[in-house]
């Protein structure tokens, strides 16, 4: 998919563990795996404000849209 | 009381008693076919192996059938329901339907009230054909809502 989820390098820099990022957002571990594994077909706005908010970023620090090679 | 549980055991018991009606049609073929050509039309006389190759080959999709649906409602019984293996049955179980509908068209030759069957196969097999594209569909959004976090 063209849309690349770049949680792995917003959490790196904001030395979050996945554990805690989870807990903060309200969703379980197999659910942000599935986000940041880029298996996710669908993101909710609330998901991404609650991500947002317990990393302290903007919605394009963690999607990124690449074009098709 | 009525409910989802007991209906599924109630379709399942009707795909069993069609399973047992088949194999007896098949076991009694020769005998049927015989009794059959005997007891209608004098100008059937001679087209007694032509029936028993229009029994037996539609054997094999009607027995295919009723195993798809079976397995089919064992899959629903599962709470597996919106999933790509059942969209695969049911194009199985139409596909069979059109082959029960190809094989009555061939018979047709012989004996012509057998378009009756192959139009009754055909629909129904447009039918299932018709389910399993909404099927698909649902299994779509099903992996859709799976995957939205």
């Amino acid at each position: 998919m063209p849309i690349v989820v770049n949680l792995d390098v917003v959490m790196a820099k904001r030395k979050m563990s996945s554990g805690e990022l989870a807990e903060k957002v309200g969703i379980s571990q197999a659910n942000l795996s599935i986000l940041k594994t880029g298996k996710a077909k669908a993101i909710r706005f609330s998901t991404l404000e609650a991500i947002c908010k317990a990393l302290d970023c903007q919605p394009g620090d963690i999607l990124e849209y690449r074009e098709r090679e | 009381m009525w409910n989802d549980k007991k209906s599924l055991q109630l379709s399942k018991l009707f795909i069993l008693i069609f399973m047992v009606v088949l194999v007896a049609t098949v076991v009694t073929a020769p005998w049927i076919t015989k009794r059959f050509i005997n007891f209608s039309r004098a100008e059937l006389m001679g087209t007694e192996r032509y029936f028993l190759a229009t029994i037996y080959t539609g054997f094999l999709p009607a027995a295919y059938l009723l195993y798809s649906l079976l397995r089919l409602l064992q899959r629903i019984e599962a709470e597996q329901v919106f999933i790509a293996e059942n969209v695969e049955r049911l194009r199985r179980i139409s596909w069979n339907c059109f082959a029960g509908a190809g094989i009555s068209i061939i018979s047709v030759a012989y004996y012509f009230p057998w378009i009756f069957v192959a139009i009754a196969a055909a629909f129904m097999g447009l039918i299932v054909r018709v389910v399993k594209n909404v099927v698909a569909q649902a299994v779509a959004l099903q992996d859709e809502i799976d995957y939205t976090v």
